[in-house]
Order: structure tokens, then sequence, then C-alpha cells
């Protein structure tokens, strides 16, 4: 394959480098910058580089209060493929290595936690605070009392409760982010191999007014000459544009680019996807355009829960209930509840339905989002499989065996327990290489998609002309060249859009049971509208559909021992799809949804290998079928 | 006493001169100049001040964002003096803890950067250089169908001169790899497949069929390359990294070794 190819040409000029310069230690130049140039480049994108953009290490405020003792160095070495002791000495090698990873830690006191831990009392006997000084006291007793402390400090954050003391040594904190920020910019340098694993630089901006979660992922596209020319944009206490201001700001300065994912708008309280400004008053087409052009992407499903959609607003979808158990009750610290008429701005398939509304009458469109998963894991370790979770935070890594029962510290007493957490997703990107560049651009320009751990591979391309006769040819080559591949967009030309859609299962995973078209629009009154079509499913001619419905593909899931066999779906699925609802004019989106048999979630696993008893709510919820989600493609009039 | 080679090099003075140094100061206590309770917040700190705002925002901080800043500068730097004035920085488990990494660190700072010679280097590529190896590469056809009896019948037909074009049914799998790693393998076809690639012999004809969690191939596995070593010119940077993290790992724990030696542990049963 081409990037064989690519990979040998690198190691020939790498060698070549190094004859040509004095070695003075530490990484190739490849590995500190974009990665441009470095390595060769397939013509089209050639295969999904499978990444987790959200992961936390020891520098979080809250990984390290929840116990983790790994750092950064550590989670690049598990990503990558490399074998590590995870905090409660268990050793874990990730069986089929990341391409990719995102460390995402907290930029809110970025490492502080662990400053006030390694603090002496005097200083935080000095701030004269009694809320600081129990939690230093909490976090040195005992791992359970390091957890409560970091609830309890996500808590004040999420109420505006933080206490004065925390806040006033602004500059102390600025000092210590900016040190361990270069030094953790120095190791991604060192761990990043154009061609073979890409290390990008983020933070985690973590907005939560009043406990609703606006969290986002902040990405780079360079190297740490560029990224060390700034330290992390703080969350708390401000609002989303001054992100953006932050990140133009960073693009001015250094030429660089960088970009934020939202994440966990089902904790949002409606507030993710709003259909006005944050204060209420109409949207404006100038922060439409902003925030199109910074938030490309979202992530839709990680361990706290699937952001897909809900039976609310979906109801004749009967795949819609999928990892909402739990996280639907309330927002992050569960201090408020959420009702009904919030989750619109919960979920993004409604998100993006309000997206073309707002673009009709603004002319911009603010959820042009394409979708990823990743797993938000506090652990270290960048673990999306069902057979392999390592917990939320290390509180709930496996050495801890009823972790399933244990109700959580976001929202104890009402109703939020360990097994509503999901195993967490990662992130497909389809690039021509593997380089922090071409990652990059595929979050861009949105050739990305979901999944909820299996790597299946979906591939989908939009146009007018595609048909089953594609199949036989140069499919790959003609949807770029005649058509345009996920996340993009195609001008109405009065004709029904086709679709090419492409679904290999997990090679070692579970079959695939259907291939799913969700389709949203806008009509002409300005109503907004949504669709799920089965495409294609697996033993067509056995499974008929019947008044409306494509008949289950069945369950083979043992729940004595978590195991599962091949024998129903099947390894692969294709459809050439045109829309038969087609109206000339109307604004529409299509993303693919494409269905897993029926398998053990990690709640199963963990009963039957320690023994433990799940109550009948998580054992009906213990086994489910994984799926992935593509970037929508639109549907937009021609002269708008 | 007989002391080996090592502990002749300066680091280990360093590190048993650092030791006496602080003992020294544990016991006599840190005390803070009575001058020191002027704080002069200078150009030169104010400048590093305003830097630190201006590396978040892109931009210089406005005059009364600047006092703000000076204000908690201040702030701390009078309760940190206070705090040494009371030695609360004494019998405190964070900062013992803290103060042993330092030592940690102190033992492995010469490490950090120091330049090794070629000829240590060398030494290193030597004795390590099966770390250095680089990565098997396979390169093969395959042909793919969904179950094994259609799979046999399909290497019949191979085996009776059949274009292999004409073999097989249709997936969105790649049909060859060309000098393939073992991840990519596995990432492409799963490690059901590359376990039992690992026992095909590269040979021209069609051989298996071999499962995989995709269903069953027929491989014909054109060339397997094992990982040479390369010359040490081509892995010198790698070979430093290698020798470095090594070095550091080693003083630390050969540093510590002179300390513990110097004391008797006496753990009540």
């Amino acid at each position: 394959m081409r990037r064989n190819l690519a990979r040998w040409a690198l190691a020939g000029g790498a060698a070549m480098l190094l004859a040509g310069c004095s070695a003075l230690g530490g990484p190739d130049e490849s590995q500190t910058g974009d990665g441009e140039g470095t390595i060769e480049l397939a013509e089209f994108p050639d295969r999904p580089y499978w990444g987790d953009t959200h992961l936390h290490t020891n520098n979080s405020i809250d990984a390290f209060g929840f116990g983790v003792r790994l750092g950064p160095e550590d989670a690049l070495k598990f990503a990558s493929g490399e074998e590590v002791t995870s905090t409660t000495g268990v050793k874990a090698k990730l069986s089929r290595p990341l391409d990719f990873l995102v460390i995402a830690d907290h930029s809110d006191g970025l490492g502080s936690t662990r400053r006030l831990y390694e603090a002496p009392r005097v200083a935080i006997l000095a701030m004269n605070d009694e809320t600081v000084l129990r939690w230093y006291d909490m976090m040195h007793e005992s791992p359970e009392q390091s957890q409560r402390a970091i609830a309890e400090l996500i808590n004040a954050a999420a109420n505006g409760t933080i206490p004065e003391a925390l806040l006033n040594s602004q500059e102390e904190q600025d000092k210590a982010t900016s040190e361990i920020w270069t030094t953790h910019l120095d190791t991604l340098d060192r761990y990043n191999k154009p061609g073979k694993f890409t290390a990008l630089a983020g933070f985690e901006y973590t907005l939560m007014p009043d406990g609703n979660n606006l969290h986002r992922v902040v990405m780079f596209r360079d190297g740490s000459a560029k990224t060390k020319q700034v330290v992390p944009y703080p969350g708390l206490d401000s609002d989303v544009t001054g992100l953006w201001s932050y990140m133009e700001g960073y693009a001015k300065k250094t030429g660089g680019q960088v970009l934020a994912i939202p994440h966990n708008s089902n904790v949002s309280n409606g507030l993710m996807f709003q259909l006005t400004l944050a204060d209420g008053s109409p949207m404006t087409a100038d922060y439409a355009k902003r925030r199109a052009m910074h938030e490309p992407v979202v992530e839709a499903t990680q361990i706290k829960g699937d952001s897909e959609t809900h039976p609310f607003l979906s109801p004749n979808d009967e795949f819609a209930g999928f990892g909402i158990k739990g996280w639907e009750l309330g927002n992050l610290p569960l201090t408020r509840k959420t009702t009904p008429d919030m989750f619109a701005g919960n979920y993004v398939r409604e998100a993006l339905k309000r997206g073309i509304s707002l673009e009709q009458k603004l002319g911009v469109n603010p959820y042009a989002f394409g979708l990823i998963g990743s797993t938000d894991s506090h652990t270290a370790l960048a673990t999306g499989d069902e057979d392999n979770f390592f917990g939320k935070h290390t509180g709930n890594e496996p050495a801890i065996k009823d972790r399933a029962l244990h109700s959580q510290n976001l929202g104890t007493t009402s109703g939020r327990f360990g097994w509503h957490y999901l195993a967490g997703g990662y992130a497909a990107a389809w690039a021509r290489g593997n380089t922090r560049a071409e990652i990059f651009d595929a979050f861009k320009r949105r050739e990305v998609y979901a999944t909820t751990g299996p790597r299946m591979v979906l591939r989908v391309f939009g146009g007018f002309d595609f048909s089953a006769a594609d199949w036989d040819g140069d499919w790959v080559r003609k949807g770029y060249t005649s058509g345009v591949p996920m996340g993009g967009e195609l001008s109405d030309g009065g004709k029904a859009p086709s679709f090419l859609i492409s679904a290999l299962k997990d090679p070692d995973g579970a079959n695939l049971d259907r291939v799913q078209v969700v389709k949203g629009w806008v009509d002409a009154a300005g109503n907004m509208h949504e669709q799920v079509y089965d495409v294609v499913w697996s033993d067509m001619d056995k499974r008929v559909k019947s008044g409306g419905k494509v008949p289950a593909v069945g369950d083979t899931v043992d729940r004595k021992t978590a195991k599962y066999t091949n024998t129903i779906g099947t390894a692969e699925l294709r459809a050439a799809w045109t829309d038969p609802d087609y109206r000339a004019g109307q604004r529409a989106f299509y993303y693919v949804r494409v269905l897993e048999i029926p398998t053990p979630r990690w709640t199963l696993f963990d009963m039957v290998r320690f023994g433990i008893k799940l109550p009948k709510d998580a054992l009906d919820d213990a086994v489910a079928q994984e799926r992935a989600y593509s970037s929508p493609i639109w549907l937009k009039p021609t002269a708008s | 006493m007989k002391l080996p080679g090592w502990t002749r090099e300066p680091l280990v003075h360093f590190l048993v001169a650092g030791a006496l140094v602080f003992a020294f100061f544990a016991l006599r206590g840190n005390e803070v100049d009575p001058s020191s309770r002027v704080i002069s917040v200078d150009r030169e700190v104010q400048a590093q001040i305003a830097l630190g705002f201006e590396q978040m925002m892109s931009r210089p901080p406005t005059d009364s964002e600047l006092a703000g800043l000076v204000e908690n500068y201040v702030h701390d730097e009078i309760l940190y003096r206070e705090a040494i004035r009371l030695g609360f920085d004494r019998d405190d488990a964070i900062v013992r803890r803290r103060l042993a990494q330092k030592m940690d660190m102190a033992a492995s700072a010469r490490a950090e950067t120091e330049m090794p010679s070629e000829n240590t280097l060398k030494a290193w590529y030597a004795e390590h250089s099966a770390k250095f190896a680089e990565e098997t590469r396979y390169s093969f056809d395959q042909i793919w169908f969904s179950d094994e009896s259609a799979a046999k019948a399909g290497l019949a037909r191979l085996n009776s001169g059949t274009e292999p074009d004409k073999v097989g049914e249709r997936i969105s799998l790649p049909k060859s790899l060309e000098r393939e790693d073992r991840d990519g393998v596995a990432n492409t076809f799963g490690e059901r497949f590359l376990e039992a690639i690992d026992r095909l012999k590269p040979v021209s004809a069609w051989q298996g069929p071999v499962a995989s969690g995709l269903g069953w191939h027929l491989v014909r596995l054109r060339k397997l390359e094992p990982g040479r070593i390369p010359p040490f010119e081509a892995v010198r940077n790698d070979v430093e990294n290698d020798w470095r993290s090594a070095t550091i790992a080693d003083r630390r724990a050969k540093a510590y070794q002179v300390l513990r030696d110097a004391y008797r542990v006496e753990i009540e049963q």
C-alpha cells in the first residue's frame, strides 16, 4: 500500500537528515512540526485512522483527584501499543494500537490539582479557607476521600462556589500551567512519529454555567514551535466566544490552526445547541459563522453517554435509546434536572436540524458539524472496547470489582450509577496519511465518523449519479471525483441525491445488522423533520420488511458467559441509495448509522468475571447494539 | 570500605552533598532574612507577569488587568514568605515527598543533558541491537470468501489455472498489501488473520484457506521480510533516546542505593 512506500521514503529521508546534521538528541525535525512533507501521501484518503481525542491524565484537575497517577507519557505509550501498568496495578496493553491521540487535560489550573496535592500544607493553611483545607486533607487521607474531594470541587465549579482562595492565585496558576504545558508539548513531539503515530496537542475547555456542560476539547494542528507560544485557555468563569477569541489570537500570532470539539451535549440542559444566543437574544450571523468555523466536529458518543438522539425527539426511531439512561436525568453534576423542553438542545440530530433551519433564516449554519466518538477516559488509558473498559476514572478501574453498582459522585442521590457509563467511543478520520496535518485537516473538512468502540470501516459518498453499477469499478475514485465524501456539501441541482455507502465490520468484532440513512430537512413553512431509512441489512431475503420495519436481527449473547457468536448478521453491507422523498429546493442533511448485532456491554463482562449480581435495570441494559455514525452530507439550494 | 568505581562520579558526590545540605536545613530550619519584608515588584517581574498574560491571550494586558495581576503576585509572595517564616514547610508530607522527588531528579539531571560519546552509543547499540530492529514486512495477495467450503473450491479453481480476478467474492478489502507491518495487517484484516499468516510460507503458490474475523481468505504470501537491524547511523537518534532513558533510570537506582547503604533501617514487626 502507498503508506508503506511513504514510511520507507521517510526512513530513508530521516537517515539522510541525520547524516547531514550533528546529532543533538531529542526528536527528529519531522516529529516536532505539523508533519507536512514528512511522508508520501496517498492520492485519496485510503483508510480510516483510529484515535481518541479526549483522554485525561494526571495533569487533569479531576483525574488526579480521582486517583490516577499515570501521566501523558504513559498515555502515549499505551495508545501507541506499549504495555503500561495502570494506577491500580493492572498491566494493560492495547491489542490494536491507535493511530492518533489528543491528550485533553482540563485547562483550568492544568496540573493545579497536582500542585494542590504537592503544595505544603502551610500554603493551604495560609489561604485561610476551610473548604480548601478540608479538600487538601481529604486528598491525602485516602483514595476514596480524594475522589470525594474532587467531586465536591467539580460541584463547586459548576455552582460557581469555588473558594476565592483558589481563584486568587492566578499568577501562580499561570506559571504552573505554563511549565506543565511546555513539558507536555515536548513529550508529545517525542512520541509523534509521522506515518506511524500522531500525537496532537490539545486541552479541555471546561465551560459549565450552573453545572450545564458546555465543554470543548481544543485540538491543535501544529508542533511545539507554535503551540509553545500560547498556554491553554481556562474555561470556568467565561463564555465560549472568549475561547474563540483565544483561538483566533493563536492563529493570527503563529499562523497555525486550532479547532474545538463540543462534547456531552447530553448533559448541557439544552444549552449546547440553542436556537438563540446564550443570553436568549436572537442568533446572529456573526455568531453562527464563528461557531461553524471553529467547531467543525462534535463528539457524539463517549463514556458519559451517547448524544445522537433521544426517543422524545425521535419517537419513530426504534434505535434511539442508546446510551441515554442515567445521563438524561439532569446536567453534569445533577444539580439541575433536565426537562423535556431541554432535549432539543442536548442531542446532535436535533442540532443538525436546527442548523439548517437557522441557515434558512441567517444564511449561515452554526451547527454544520461532523461526528466523532472518543473516550473521555480519566485513567490515562484510551480504552474504548467493552472487554477492556478501564472505567471513567481510576476509582472504577477493573480492580474495583463491583464498580458497575456504585452510585456516581456526579449525581449520587439522583439515580446515576456505574452501569450507566458506556465503554467509550473512538474517532475515525479518513486521511491520506498519518500526520498531524492530515488528521487535523480530516477533522476540519469533517471527513470523520464516530463509533461506540468497534472499528467498523464506513465509507459514504454523496452525489447525483451514483448507482449499484459503480461497485463494479473503482468506486472510491468515482466517489471522490464525481461526488463528495462524508462531511461534504452538495448543491441542489433539481435531482434527487444518491449515495454510495459501504460498511465493513470490525475484523476482530461483531457482525453487522443493518445500515440506515438518517435524513433531516426543513420544509417550505420552516418546519423541521427527520426520517430514518433502513437501506441495507443482513439476510435481506429472510428478514422481509413488515409494517415498514425490518425484523430484529436476533441475539446470540449468552448472559451467563458474556459470549456471542457471529452466526447472525454479516461481514459487509453495501448500498447505492437514492433519496425517495427528495423535494427540489429543500435544505437537508443525510448521515449514515451502522448497527452491529447485539453484544455484551462491559457490565456483563464484569458480572461474569467478578461474579457480581446486577440489578434488573442494569441486566436489561447489559447487551447492546454498538454503532457508528458518519458525518452528514448536506444538500443546499443552489442560489441562496 | 570498598566502593565501586561509579561512586567516583561527580553525580554521586553531588547527591551526597545535597543530602547533607538537606539534613542541615532540616535541622536548622529555613530562616527568612528580615530584610525580605520588602517585596519589590520591579520592571522585570512585571514584564514576566505581563508575558504570562500575553502567552494566553496573544495580546498584552491592559493597565488595569496588569494591576490586578501584580496584586495577585504580591498576595502569593507575602503568604509564601510568612509560611516559610513560620516553618510550615517542615513536617509536611507533601514537602517531604516533593524533596524526595527533587533528589531523584538531581540524580538523573546530568543524564538529561549529557552528550554521550559516539563510542558509548555504539556500544549501547551493539548491546541492545534487537531493540532497533525494523518491523517485519508482509507483501501478499488475498482473495476473500464468506465461507470455508467456497474458499476450498476457490483454491481448486486457482490451482487448475483460473485467473485470480475470476475467483472469490466481493468485499471492500485491499486485494494486496505491499510491505505492510504487523500493526497495519492487523488493522485491516484483524488479529486472527495476522496469526494465520505467520503460519504460512513465503512461496508463490496460493495457500489457505485461512480464517479471519471477516471470513475466509486464500493468500499468496509473495514476500516476508523479517525486520533487519539497520546500521548504527540510521538509528543513531533512537539509540541516544534509549540510552538516555535507561541511563536516567539506572542512575536514580544507583544513587538511591548509595544513600540506602548508609542507613540501617529498622522495621518493627
